[in-house]
């Protein structure tokens, strides 16, 4: 039986600054058989390493659509972190994963999709897009809404400009009050606020969303205003992890790990949770 | 009835026996002044009147700290081994019925879905030889939480003492039968007519009900009541020495030790009771206060271990009552919680 904590050697293809302190790794597995045979769906998570600094949980912010290797986006704020962000093209990471459940794309054939994301929020999300995009004949009308705290705070700058010039998507783009520049075209205003003067129809709708919490608390609150019903919005959670795998202890909600039953939940789901936020 | 007879004396060929090859026995030794599971090599070193030893003989499953893998650093890459847990033959003697039921419950946390074979393999090897109890402190609370000081369940080999000094050994699981069996000049048959020691009496305490507590902390309001959780366990000062002792407390850390050059990644005892555990790097910590922690591990005990894994949290050892150095009782706590 094998070691479940041991990591896949990944190499680092490809790096983008996003932000300041923010950072993408396109990674791509050294064994071929690992390359060839891995799957996951959007909304999983996995364990990456620096190797002498130790584990950290990021989502996987890239598609599962988009075969041969994946994507990170993390912001470097702690020891492991900061190790990561040291590395350069080339270098070798560890990696280990898809773990946790993943959002029901299959599902939502036919229906609208509304994203929303606030700052480095939109990596998770971000794979949930793609995903759509690749796959976009199943899927209705497809709206992002994505603020930041400051215009320089927006990850995938890139790909918002890409987003904001397709036909097929709504793009609303927002910064708290007093992050926007001189040059700025979006809205200002929070998340909450915003999608409050949106006002999006709740029929035949899914909405993908997550922020920081307490973005996520009033989105919830002004979705459910707008008349959403707690089942069609889904959200994943984020808690310090250090196994992934439901033995380790320190990611549960109450009785929920969210390693093992999550991190993605219906909003309906989340009201049945401990306060254990 | 008893299916064999254990002379003390021949626990020393048993000794002998297991530490000549690869295996380790482990049982109740001297540590300072306090009774403690320990490797035995010698006979001598047997404590024989003990109540609970101060530690939980979890570390030899799940030790406190492990190494999972090595890594190297070279000019083309890195070189990452996974290191096999060792697992030898291990023997404990004198395991108390508490400590002996506890290991169904580390099994269903290590093996749920992802199998932590470190854990599974050092289990799948260990023969437990468990002794009746036939003395309590006012720790003990096994009979509250539905077992007995002559509960079986977990155990290999049961032994209740008999007057002159020896033990009468119930065969308990297949594992035990095959160890008795290659031991046959050691456990002899028969003894049935040997008067053994009376077993302990542990009465159940009044006022707790484990059932009651288990269904209404399926309640998520009683988690807004600070009041409740803040009123009952103030005094803690996280100290986590409760969980170091619980033989069912499992969490751990997974960190590297060593250079940016090479080093290794281990697996180490950690405690839901340290305010760093739960801490995020941006600074949100879902358990920001102590009471939010203590209420977490009764939690765990009493919800997420009976109705998560289908096992018991609390085997009622009474060690993080002996250990805590404020005084704080986890049996007050159960009392408070029957009584709403």
């Amino acid at each position: 039986m094998s070691n479940i904590y041991l990591p896949h050697l990944v190499t680092i293809e490809d790096i983008y600054e996003e932000a300041p302190w923010v950072r993408s790794y396109k990674l791509v597995f050294k064994d071929h058989e690992v390359r060839d045979n891995f799957d996951f769906k959007a909304g999983q998570f996995g364990l990456y390493s620096a190797f002498g600094a130790g584990e950290s949980t990021f989502c996987l912010a890239s598609s599962p659509t988009r075969k041969g290797y994946i994507q990170c986006t993390f912001r470097s704020v702690g020891r492991v972190t900061s190790a990561l962000a040291d590395l350069s093209i080339g270098d070798t990471i560890g990696f280990r994963g898809p773990y946790g459940n993943w959002f029901p794309i299959d599902r939502w054939k036919g229906k609208d999709i509304l994203f929303i994301a606030g700052g480095i929020g939109l990596p998770p999300v971000r794979s949930v897009i793609w995903n759509c995009l690749d796959t976009r004949e199943n899927f209705g009308d497809i709206s992002i809404l994505y603020g930041a705290k400051a215009v320089e705070d927006l990850v995938y700058k890139n790909e918002l400009r890409h987003w904001d010039e397709r036909p097929d998507i709504n793009l609303v783009q927002t910064v708290d009050p007093g992050g926007e520049t001189p040059e700025w075209q979006g809205k200002v205003g929070f998340v909450p606020t915003v999608l409050e003067g949106m006002a999006p129809s709740a029929g035949n709708k899914v909405v993908v969303t997550c922020g920081p919490p307490i973005m996520i608390k009033f989105v919830i609150e002004v979705l459910g205003r707008l008349g959403f019903d707690d089942n069609s919005i889904y959200t994943t959670l984020e808690n310090k992890m250090k196994c992934g795998v439901g033995k380790c202890g320190r990611c549960n909600v109450g009785d929920v790990y969210i390693c093992k039953e999550g991190p993605v939940y219906t909003a309906a789901e989340i009201k049945q949770m401990y306060n254990d936020f | 009835m008893a299916e064999r007879y254990l002379k003390r004396e021949d626990l020393a060929k048993l000794i002998d026996s297991v530490c000549s090859g690869e295996g380790l026995f482990v049982g109740p030794k001297m540590d300072g002044r306090q009774v403690v599971y320990a490797p035995i090599s010698a006979y001598k070193d047997i404590v024989f009147d003990y109540i609970v030893p101060r530690n939980s003989f979890k570390e030899f499953l799940f030790p406190q700290t492990e190494v999972i893998a090595r890594y190297a650093v070279h000019k083309d890459g890195i070189d990452l081994q996974g290191v096999k847990a060792e697992s030898p033959e291990m023997v404990v003697f004198g395991s108390r019925p508490c400590d002996a039921a506890s290991v169904a419950s580390l099994r269903s946390v290590f093996t749920w879905d992802f199998v932590d074979t470190s854990y599974t393999e050092r289990e799948d090897r260990m023969v437990i030889m468990t002794i009746a109890c036939t003395d309590r402190d006012e720790g003990c609370f096994c009979s509250t939480v539905n077992l007995a000081p002559d509960s079986v369940g977990g155990s290999d080999l049961f032994l209740k003492e008999t007057l002159e000094g020896g033990y009468l050994v119930d065969i308990v699981t297949d594992r035990g039968r095959t160890f008795v069996e290659r031991f046959e000049g050691i456990f002899s048959a028969g003894g049935a007519d040997v008067d053994i020691k009376r077993i302990a009496d542990v009465p159940r305490l009044k006022g707790v009900d484990v059932k009651k507590i288990k269904e209404d902390l399926r309640d998520t309001s009683h988690y807004d009541n600070d009041d409740l959780w803040a009123g009952l366990t103030r005094k803690c000062i996280g100290c986590g020495a409760c969980t170091f002792v619980c033989p069912t407390c499992h969490c751990f850390d997974i960190a590297d030790e060593g250079s940016a050059l090479e080093g290794e990644r281990r697996k180490n005892w950690d405690a839901c009771q340290f305010d760093h555990f739960t801490l995020h790097a941006s600074g949100h910590n879902p358990r920001d206060t102590q009471y939010k922690r203590w209420r977490n591990r009764f939690m765990c005990k009493f919800n997420f271990y009976p109705n998560k894994f289908s096992s018991r949290g609390c085997v009622g050892c009474g060690r993080c009552i002996r250990v805590c150095p404020v005084g704080l009782d986890i049996t007050e706590v159960m009392e408070e919680m029957s009584g709403r």
